[in-house]
């Protein structure tokens, strides 16, 4: 073992920059995780009333606490994302690393234990600043957590970077069982699979579990809680947009490299016709975001006009608008964890390549057509996908004003409709900043052997 | 090279006469230095001594009288054994090149003019051959041939780029003995 | 064979230095490549062959020095321009990897001329000729991850002639392959080029390859050591 973790120092230590990269960003995403599920346990480890006297006393009752905490591991979603990104950064170079190490006679158990330290680490790292910030910040403000707190951080403050070794573990077993990894490049054929689906579904029944659960302690907030089990409702609709993703962007593939002029639009629909999985777990999250927003966005205005016709409100006003408010800030930090995972997504698409394209730049192919090429790669199967979760979301948001339609009061909320469209302008815009990097990385130096 | 052995196995197909075989042969090897006509003449009463070979007759076809030979059964074995007979891999190792460096060193002379010039010269050569080669309509004789020559061009070049890189160490040691 | 001194190269370069970072890669090579001429650049690894290439063929600019292209100065051009040049008037062959690995071997070689704006149909058309010449006609529709060696780099070369360009540039084109597939791989670009009065300006260290070009130039330390001398005495 000693042996396992000075290999994985080396290995780290002599790493290069997008070595780095892929580590900063991951420790990022840890600590993310970990500061979201901190917040959870913390809050859900109250019992009782307890005026905590932030935002307008949201956080007093068991109600809505529960509806703050589904909310807080609900963001957990899109943070797995972005870690599935960021172990995507270098994951080529990685591979051949450790398929190395198998040539020079590591068995599969050391490879495995090396990875899983490198990825335990770097959680660590992640997770103890975020704990160590999130315990100041409860000692300062909290005086006496209760030991139920105390135990959930503990729990949470590990559990991540341990999840974290898991996960590698299970991301290398193809690596691990031959030691010439992927020498010839074969088609690829990974899908999502039933595995996602599965995992799908599981966190749906949570989601679910923890709405009756939260049944119980049904109180003022039940006209927030509702909310809730909309959101569970949209988890599956994101799976059905995931799918179509796949789906989607295998048909434009097809159609359009068979029919197009347009090197870019070659270049991007091959592509997509290649691995059209590939962009459906890196859209998986904005879909749901998307869905999401969209459905919110319809909530809110139809939550806001209930308000304004109600005279006699259980409390004030702020209360419920607080509710609201906050809701939309947990939305927009999973929008922009989601774009921040898609940027890196193609940033590392990007990296991989860049061998190749500095061959095609070197041919004469002009920078602009590859630069438009990465942009459709993202645009082509993103819009079917972003039109049919805006449109999954509106539906949710329709259907809610209908609900509470008491008499004929309530209108279409076509402004969320905006939100889809505003989405899919952040994720162009998130894929483009990765345009600088293609002049950068596409070097004639990269044409150079060995 | 062993022209008898060559001549038997171009008299394997059927009685021949010497300048039917002289022919055949420079087709057969198209890089090879062709076969003199006298040659031809004396390997064959060579093999009629050695009973490898008989007199068939002759053939006037108009022309010149012609003796036609044919192989007999000993020279059909004898053919046999030597095809199958493994040659030996550079017994010697004369190089008329490395002894020219070795000289040129000796006598202060300029070995690296030499082995950049006898580059030049190789290289000529192993262009012609691959022009040959590569001519439309080049049969697979024709290529076998020039390959075989061109691969021993290129050990020879390769031989003097590593020698030419370490033409100092070899120096020193010539003149230290 | 042999350039005619007396008519101008078609490129040139005049003292050509080009560093990398601490390292120079060359100082000061000058070389020409007549009209139609297959040059082969010798030299052994480190030599700056691969720099020299990049420079002449407007990929990297070089610290100092000329190229000349057609008697037009080409080193001080634009990226844009030089990426144009590159386009229509040059193709390019590397050891491995310059096919798109998405694309088919037909699109793959049909891109030059979409770059170019020509139509679908008649790109495709033209890619499947020069396929057809290189014998990869039967391999049109695979990938290049599905292809040997000596086929993905048949594929190449019709991508680096397709647009029919005056010069092609070819980086240790067959030094991925086998003897067999090498000399295969030589034979194709050889005749292709000579049939279109195509210049080569070929990289390899093997002399067997380097007997395809009509004349070599050494290079050692990033300097020409000779012109390999076309008349030599032989005694015979």
């Amino acid at each position: 073992m000693r042996n396992d973790l000075r290999l994985a120092r080396l290995l780290v230590a002599g790493s290069d920059r997008r070595e780095w990269w892929r580590i900063t960003l991951t420790a990022i995403g840890a600590l993310l995780a970990t500061g979201f599920a901190l917040a959870a346990v913390v809050l859900g480890a109250l019992r009782g009333h307890h005026p905590l006297g932030i935002a307008h006393g949201l956080f007093d009752n068991p109600g809505e606490r529960q509806g703050v905490v589904i909310s807080l591991l609900l963001l957990l979603v899109p943070v797995f994302g972005f870690l599935g990104q960021c172990a995507r950064i270098g994951a080529v170079h990685r591979d051949r690393r450790l398929a190395g190490l198998r040539l020079a006679g590591a068995t599969p158990a050391q490879v495995r234990r090396i990875a899983a330290v490198e990825a335990g680490l770097t959680c660590l790292a992640g997770s103890a600043v975020a704990t160590v910030f999130s315990v100041l910040l409860l000692v300062l403000n909290w005086s006496v957590p209760s030991g139920y707190a105390w135990a959930g951080i503990a729990v949470v403050a590990l559990g991540v970077p341990v999840a974290g070794m898991l996960v590698s573990v299970l991301a290398l077993r193809r690596v691990v069982a031959s030691p010439l990894g992927w020498v010839r490049r074969v088609r690829p054929q990974t899908r999502p699979g039933p595995l996602f689906l599965v995992a799908l579904v599981l966190f749906t029944g949570v989601a679910a579990v923890a709405y009756v659960s939260m049944a119980d302690h049904r109180g003022r907030g039940a006209v927030l809680s509702g909310p809730l089990l909309v959101f569970a409702v949209l988890l599956v609709t994101g799976a059905a947009a995931l799918w179509l993703v796949g789906a989607t962007a295998r048909l434009t593939g097809r159609l359009l490299a068979a029919r197009t002029g347009r090197p870019a639009v070659l270049i991007a629909a091959e592509r997509l016709r290649d691995d059209p999985w590939a962009a459906a777990r890196t859209h998986a999250a904005v879909l749901l975001v998307t869905a999401v927003a969209t459905a919110f966005a319809g909530i809110r205005q139809v939550l806001l006009e209930v308000l304004d016709s109600q005279k006699h409100l259980g409390a004030s006003r702020a209360f419920y608008t607080t509710g609201i408010d906050l809701t939309a800030v947990a939305i927009g930090v999973a929008l922009v964890i989601t774009l921040s995972g898609l940027a890196v997504g193609t940033a590392e698409s990007l990296a991989t390549r860049r061998r190749g394209l500095a061959a095609q730049v070197a041919a004469g192919v002009p920078r602009a057509v590859l630069g438009r090429a990465l942009l459709l790669e993202t645009a082509l199967p993103l819009a079917p996908a972003v039109l049919l979760a805006g449109l999954g979301g509106m539906a949710v948001g329709t259907g809610y004003a209908a609900l509470t339609d008491d008499g004929g009061s309530r209108s279409v909320p076509w402004a969320a409709l905006l939100v889809p469209l505003a989405v899919y302008a952040a994720c162009l815009l998130a894929a483009a900043t990765s345009l600088p990097l293609l002049r950068r990385s596409v070097r004639p130096g990269e044409l150079r052997y060995a | 090279m062993s022209t008898r052995h060559i001549l038997l196995g171009l008299l394997a197909a059927g009685p021949s006469h010497g300048y039917d075989l002289k022919r055949r042969h420079d087709e057969r090897f198209p890089q090879a230095r062709p076969l003199a006509y006298g040659q031809v003449y004396t390997t064959l009463q060579r093999l009629v001594r050695d009973r490898l070979a008989e007199v068939d007759g002759t053939d006037a076809d108009g022309g010149p009288e012609r003796t036609l030979y044919r192989a007999t059964e000993e020279g059909a074995a004898e053919l046999a054994r030597w095809s199958a007979e493994i040659a030996p891999p550079a017994p010697f190792v004369a190089n008329e090149i490395f002894a020219k460096v070795v000289v040129a060193i000796l006598a202060g002379g300029d070995p690296e003019r030499y082995l950049r010039e006898q580059r030049a010269a190789h290289m000529a050569r192993m262009r012609d051959l691959t022009a040959v080669k590569t001519a439309p309509g080049a049969d697979l004789s024709t290529v076998l041939s020039a390959d075989y020559a061109l691969t021993h061009l290129d050990a020879d070049l390769r031989w003097m780029t590593t020698t030419a890189a370490r033409l100092t160490s070899l120096t020193a040691e010539v003149d230290h003995r | 064979m042999t350039a005619d001194n007396s008519t101008a190269p078609l490129l040139a370069a005049r003292g050509l230095v080009k560093a990398h970072g601490r390292t120079e890669a060359l100082r000061g090579v000058s070389v020409e490549l007549a009209a139609g001429e297959i040059l082969a650049v010798t030299g052994p690894s480190g030599s700056g062959k691969s720099t020299l290439l990049h420079c002449l063929a407007g990929i990297v600019r070089p610290d100092r020095g000329a190229i000349t292209y057609g008697g037009e100065r080409i080193d001080q051009l634009p990226e844009a321009r030089l990426s144009e040049l590159r386009r229509t008037e040059f193709g390019v062959v590397f050891q491995f990897g310059q096919l798109i690995p998405e694309l088919t071997a037909l699109d793959n070689v049909a891109l030059p001329l979409l770059l170019a704006g020509r139509g679908r149909t008649e790109a495709r058309a033209s890619a499947g000729e020069w396929l057809e010449r290189f014998g990869v006609r039967g391999q049109q529709e695979l990938r290049p991850g599905e292809l040997s060696g000596g086929q993905a780099q048949r594929v190449a070369l019709a991508r680096a002639l397709v647009t029919g360009p005056e010069v092609v540039f070819a980086d240790e084109p067959t030094g991925a392959l086998d003897s067999l597939a090498g000399e295969q791989v030589m034979t194709a670009l050889a005749h292709a080029a000579r049939e279109s009065g195509t210049s080569v300006l070929l990289i390899t260290h093997d002399a067997r390859i380097a007997a395809y070009a009509d004349r070599e130039v050494i290079l050692r330390d990033g300097a020409e050591v000779a012109e390999g001398a076309d008349a030599v005495e032989v005694s015979r």
